[in-house]
């Protein structure tokens, strides 16, 4: 969706990074092999339980042979949650789940303030996920994910529950996308930003801003006041005046820092993070980095191998976000219903 | 000899049990390393503080009732600086750095102000028994890319993967802002402090607390350790003031301040006549200058100046060029 590109704006207070270690621990006399460490082999078969869930009730998303997301099963007969916004440029979705191949998944729909995609593979008899029955785990308590992948075999990675549960505001505030100048006429649209809601929303350069949200704006001050309060991928009313007639559409929220990525220090050594990763109305935090952005969408279990939420976000090396088991049962419920009709 | 190891294994084995293990067994260990965790991570949680520097931000663990903090001296960067230190409600409490080993990354810090309901600060125990080994599990906190209430300190685990001499090394994940950050043993003691995030996600260094413990009295004595690569020491002549002056009858007359410099913030301000620095009086612009070269960054000021035709006296540090 979003690519990384110039900026506007960087929101999180700087913080000092840490030297990088160019050679690490040259001079060290003891190392541990890499088969013992948390991520190792030896390590990872303490969590073959809850690998065999991932295995039966995960899958892997691939735009041709690329891997670019991973998936939750949500009923047996192929409806599957995923990161939205990973997957929703993507021309031909083919899907693994298991060790069996899926072609041309559908993108049934969409929820943008949660980023979550509900996808449809031609299936029957899938293993869904089993969800537990709440998210309200202690800092230090075990989670699981899909760390990697080969064509047949998913392998776990395991960490820990390692912040308090809460909202993740957008970076930046939420914005339509626009760049703006004051004339005589109103409010011009001088610049209309790529991948941006605006854009979505076939808004022009020349074009006058003349409400938003039902109120009259003249100045682009009054702008922030108004929509810098709602939430990411909520829509907007605005009324647009194009050659000469009055049109109103709807546009979608998106975070500046999103939208508008300058990456920091911490960007820089975090590797890959998501493109989205702001604007949650609630999230649960752990430490698995596992292999970036592509390894979102995929179910977060508890040791006794139920979903206690389902990863939505890699915002750093040490940060991943993942949608809370509460709101992701209401999530799959409410989409799934929706879908049958 | 044989004898007494063998009571450190067994002590060390009873401390806990899943060390001793190359690798976790069974769901029981599994279960073990969870509830040793959750057991843990309040206490080390409410000792984790942000150190609130001008320039960015750091972590650091609070290791006595009255407030001293263990960090990276790359965080505090200096001795005897006025730093802020924020707990994890959000509270900013005033802190003196004191020393600092740059060889090694070790410094300590000392909170000034006392918590606003008065009681004890909340710490943590250091394992001074230094029992630590390869393999062992541990847990990582900090304040990951700055101070977030709503968030708190983040917790990781990994495992100590790399021991050397003045360096550990664990492969739990670590970022921008959890420098200075406190590393813990399965029992929640201190074992290390956050120094170095590895090229590898899986290979970030400490500082063992052993260092700390060699260099525990010097660093109390706000000793500057060692000519490493972690902190500078200021040099003479290198203070920054940030005013232009003007020779003017008793003394100089400042005629410009410059935006953000320690003059501006100590409240000097265009047209303030300066008539005597440290004691000296001002009677030429060299004066001004024959001073600040025999001070450096962090030097304490004091100004007698006349504004308005009243006397006053103004108390700054110099700043860092």
């Amino acid at each position: 969706m979003k690519k990384k590109k110039r900026s506007t704006s960087s929101s999180a207070s700087a913080s000092l990074a840490l030297a990088i270690a160019l050679t690490v621990t040259a001079s060290a006399k003891q190392s541990l092999e890499t088969n013992f460490r948390t991520t190792g082999a030896a390590v990872t078969a303490a969590f073959e339980p809850q690998r065999q869930v991932i295995q039966a009730s995960s899958a892997v998303i691939y735009d041709g042979l690329k891997e670019i997301a991973y998936g939750t099963i949500i009923t047996a007969d192929g409806y599957i949650f995923t990161k939205a916004s990973e997957v929703e440029d993507i021309k031909k979705i083919d899907i693994r789940v298991d060790k069996e191949s899926y072609k041309d998944a559908k993108v049934v729909m969409t929820d943008p303030r949660w980023d979550v995609a509900l996808l449809k593979i031609d299936a029957i008899g899938l293993t869904p996920i089993v969800f537990a029955p709440d998210s309200e785990l202690a800092r230090g308590t075990w989670v699981i994910v899909n760390g990697v992948t080969s064509r047949t075999n998913r392998r776990v990675m395991a960490g820990i529950i390692s912040a308090d549960a809460r909202e993740i505001p957008p970076e930046g505030g939420t914005v339509l996308g626009v760049t703006l100048k004051e004339t005589k006429k109103g409010l011009s649209i001088e610049e209309v930003s790529k991948d941006s809601g605006a854009e979505k929303a076939g808004m022009k350069k020349g074009e006058i801003l003349i409400t938003i949200a039902g109120k009259p704006v003249k100045e682009i001050a009054a702008l922030g006041s108004i929509i810098g309060e709602m939430k990411v991928g909520t829509s907007v009313k605005v009324t647009i005046l194009r050659d000469g007639k009055e049109l109103e559409l709807d546009v979608e929220l998106f975070a500046r820092g999103d939208l508008f990525r300058e990456p920091s220090r911490n960007d820089q050594m975090s590797g890959d993070f998501s493109n989205r990763r702001s604007g949650f109305p609630r999230i649960i935090q752990h430490d698995i980095y596992a292999a970036g952005s592509r390894t979102m969408g995929g179910p977060v279990l508890d040791l006794e191998g139920r979903a206690v939420g389902m990863n939505i976000a890699r915002a750093n090396r040490a940060e991943t976000f993942a949608i809370p088991v509460e709101e992701l049962r209401e999530l799959a419920e409410g989409m799934v219903k929706q879908a049958r009709k | 000899m044989l004898f007494s190891i063998c009571i450190c294994l067994m002590q060390y084995a009873a401390a806990f049990p899943v060390n001793a293990k190359k690798a976790p067994e069974s769901p029981a260990d599994i279960k073990a390393i969870q509830d040793a965790l959750i057991a843990a991570i309040p206490k080390s949680q409410a000792a984790t503080v942000n150190i609130d520097l001008s320039e960015g931000s750091g972590s650091g663990v609070i290791v006595s009732a009255d407030g001293l903090v263990m960090t990276a001296a790359h965080v505090s960067s200096g001795v005897g600086k006025d730093v802020n230190v924020v707990m994890p409600d959000g509270t900013k409490l005033k802190a003196k750095t004191l020393g600092l080993d740059s060889d090694t990354d070790a410094a300590l810090l000392q909170i000034t102000e006392k918590l606003p309901d008065g009681k004890p600060f909340p710490f943590v125990e250091i394992n001074k028994t230094d029992d630590t080994n390869l393999g062992d599990w541990v847990f990582s906190l900090g304040h990951s890319g700055g101070f977030d209430k709503d968030r708190g300190a983040v917790s990781r685990i990994g495992r100590l993967v790399g021991v050397a001499n003045t360096t550990i090394q664990t492969d739990g994940p670590l970022i921008g802002g959890d420098s200075g950050g406190p590393l813990f043993d399965m029992a929640g003691r201190l074992i290390g402090i956050h120094s170095r995030v590895g090229e590898n996600i899986n290979g970030n260094c400490h500082v063992p607390i052993k260092v700390f413990i060699d260099q525990w009295d010097r660093m109390m004595k706000s000793e500057f350790i060692g000519e490493g690569p972690f902190a500078k020491k200021p040099e003479k002549g290198k203070g920054f003031l940030g005013i232009a002056t003007r020779l003017a009858e008793g003394g100089i007359e400042v005629t410009k301040v410059g935006k953000n410099s320690p003059a501006e913030k100590a409240g000097i301000k265009e047209g303030d006549l300066l008539r005597t620095l440290n004691g000296e009086k001002l009677d030429s612009r060299e004066k001004l200058q024959s001073i600040l070269a025999e001070l450096a960054a962090e030097d304490k000021l004091t100004f007698e100046i006349t504004r308005d035709e009243k006397e006053e006296t103004l108390n700054l540090k110099l700043g860092e060029r």
